[in-house]
């Protein structure tokens, strides 16, 4: 794009959809340039994680459902999507602290570990230091990080329902090792989950969507500041 | 096995258009004449009219295509694909009398798997990136911390240290006589440590504020006659302490320099005296200035022990001492160099060592000059 980029001027609807057409088509040389021109007009990274990234994905979401595209086409959108995350970290991690911090992680046979990525970065995004641990890490690996990092809150992210009993399983051992530490669950399996299927323990708690996060965030950054 | 000719001919258009499977038709010299959309999208169209044999990676033993087609044999071959990755491909062969009909089937089962694993490796990488990203950011926030507090403890220890000195070298000056040879020996011991501990404090103070990104040039004009000519009486003090001749020589340009005079000439003296600190008492050290079109060199040479290469390499950088002994047992923190090289590059210069074991070392540092304006430049 050769004009100039203002705030008021950038074509954020035109951008998105060059940046969704590209995802479809595997195109990660146009997804990367639509990426960083929306970084570079948008004083607000949240506008990229929200009205970029995620909006997106879940519009790649519904178009696989509905099978108008293959798996692979999805399986790389995703991993697009991922790496271009990174070019958002310079920003993200330079931010000021709050001295708060939370662990991210996604239960085993998770391989759909954007949304936990994602997360994390709006711990970072809110002062917090967000640590993600990967999909498929082992239990042994969360709670020596748990036991490091001492963290506020340790989330879940739970992409597929049939991934449920794992994750009451990795609650049940975390409870143990650690009551004092809020859990959160959150991720797309939730759509089809109530709330009580996993708050199973006191202080699990069920978080449907990013703005539920946000909030939740927003009152424990008030609350006990450090 | 199909009667029907219809059949036939639907099978024949799923081959052409459908079917997970490869179909090329080669002519009599093995030439590719024709191939179906899943060919077209493994193999490119640009195999079209070129022998089929080209589209093969060669592998010893070489691939003998007319005797496979001949023999009406099953082949697994690795082709060259559209993509630029090679690919295995199951062939069938089949002779015709015109040539050959070749059918290939392809494993997407493990182009899948493949994927999924390049996907899973792709999250992993995406992690590592992250969490380095995050490591440096918290190292950033330590390092921060760190400069933090050696600032506050070296500005909160200069009070105390310089009284210490007024007070030491009051009582020496004024009270020296009334006390016994031994006594004063002792005082000038603990004056010579508070002084140390004074260069010391005030390196750290430096160090902190260069390391904080809070460095400020006073930039002014200035000959480099005028920076040799400040740093002359301590240079001649430095050296004539321990008896080292001290040479010093300026080829001035005809423009001054843009520099934080005050600080190049601490950093020329901090040269000179490590050149003295490592020379012995007779030896030399030369200071030299030269003015050349685009830069301004000024060097300081001494004749001492030298540093290996693996010294060199360390020795810019904070606490990044070399091996080799001050002469006289002198004291040093090894922050010295790594100020200098900050100042430097805040000039936009650079500064390096020239050195052999045993031969003595030549530290030197340039400065960009002005840029000449066009009137200067048409004389």
């Amino acid at each position: 794009m050769n004009e100039s980029i203002g705030i008021s001027r950038f074509p954020y609807e035109e951008t998105y959809r060059r940046y969704l057409d590209g995802l479809l088509t595997n195109n990660r040389q146009e997804c990367r340039e639509c990426f960083e021109q929306w970084l570079a007009a948008s004083p607000d990274l949240r506008s990229v994680y929200e009205d970029l990234v995620r909006r997106s994905l879940y519009e790649v979401g519904e178009l696989w459902e509905k099978g108008k595209i293959s798996v692979a086409t999805e399986h790389m959108a995703t991993a697009i999507s991922e790496s271009l995350l990174d070019l958002t970290y310079p920003r993200l991690f330079a931010q000021p602290r709050n001295g708060k911090s939370a662990i991210v992680t996604c239960v085993a046979n998770e391989y759909h570990q954007i949304g936990g990525r994602m997360v994390a970065d709006i711990f970072e995004l809110k002062g917090w230091r967000g640590y993600f641990i990967g999909a498929n890490r082992p239990l042994a690996e969360l709670k020596e990080m748990i036991q490091g990092k001492n963290p506020k809150v340790v989330a879940f992210s739970l992409a597929t329902v049939l991934n449920l009993n794992r994750l009451l399983l990795t609650i049940e051992a975390i409870r143990e090792a650690f009551p004092e530490v809020p859990i959160l669950v959150g991720g797309q399996a939730l759509r089809w989950l109530k709330p009580c299927q996993v708050e199973i323990r006191p202080g699990v708690k069920a978080v449907k969507n990013l703005s539920e996060l946000e909030a939740w965030i927003d009152s424990e950054t008030t609350k006990n500041h450090v | 096995m199909f009667k029907d000719s219809s059949i036939t001919e639907a099978l024949s258009s799923y081959v052409a258009e459908t079917a997970q499977m490869l179909a090329l038709r080669l002519d009599a010299s093995l030439n590719v004449t024709e191939i179906n959309v899943q060919a077209q999208k493994l193999l490119g169209t640009d195999i079209v009219g070129r022998p089929m044999v080209e589209q093969i990676v060669d592998f010893m033993p070489r691939v003998d295509l007319p005797a496979l087609i001949q023999g009406g044999m099953a082949q697994r071959l690795t082709m060259n694909t559209a993509s630029g990755m090679p690919e295995s491909v199951d062939f069938c062969f089949f002779p015709l009398p015109d040539g050959a009909l070749v059918l290939g089937s392809f494993d997407f089962q493990e182009q899948k798997k493949l994927r999924e694993e390049m996907l899973q490796l792709n999250g992993e990488l995406n992690n590592l990136t992250r969490q380095l990203h995050q490591a440096n950011a918290e190292l950033r926030d330590l390092n921060q911390l760190k400069n933090q507090f050696l600032g506050m403890a070296a500005h909160d220890l200069r009070a105390p240290v310089g009284l210490i000195i007024n007070y030491s070298e009051f009582v020496l000056d004024e009270a020296g006589k009334q006390l016994s040879e031994e006594h004063r020996e002792f005082l000038q011991i603990c004056l010579n440590a508070a002084e140390d501990m004074q260069r010391l404090i005030e390196s750290f103070l430096d160090f902190s504020v260069i390391e904080s990104g809070q460095l400020k040039l006073q930039l002014e004009a200035a000959s480099i006659s005028e920076i040799l000519e400040g740093v002359g009486p301590i240079a001649r003090m430095l050296a004539g302490k321990k008896k080292i001749s001290l040479l010093m020589e300026t080829i001035e340009g005809a423009r001054p320099l843009q520099v934080d005079a005050l600080k190049i000439q601490q950093l020329l003296v901090n040269l000179i005296n490590n050149a003295v600190q490592h020379s012995q008492p007779g030896q030399s050290v030369w200071v030299s200035a030269r003015s050349e079109p685009k830069q301004a060199v000024f060097s300081v040479r001494d004749e001492g022990q030298g540093l290996t290469p693996e010294d060199q390499a360390q020795l810019f950088q904070p606490f990044g001492r070399a091996g080799t002994k001050k002469t006289a047992g002198e004291r040093s923190i090894g922050l010295g160099l790594a100020i200098a090289r900050k100042v430097i590059i805040a000039h936009g210069g650079r500064i390096w060592v020239e050195s052999v074991p045993g031969q003595g070392a030549t530290f030197i540092f340039s400065i960009p000059a002005p840029e000449q304006t066009q009137s200067e430049a048409a004389l």
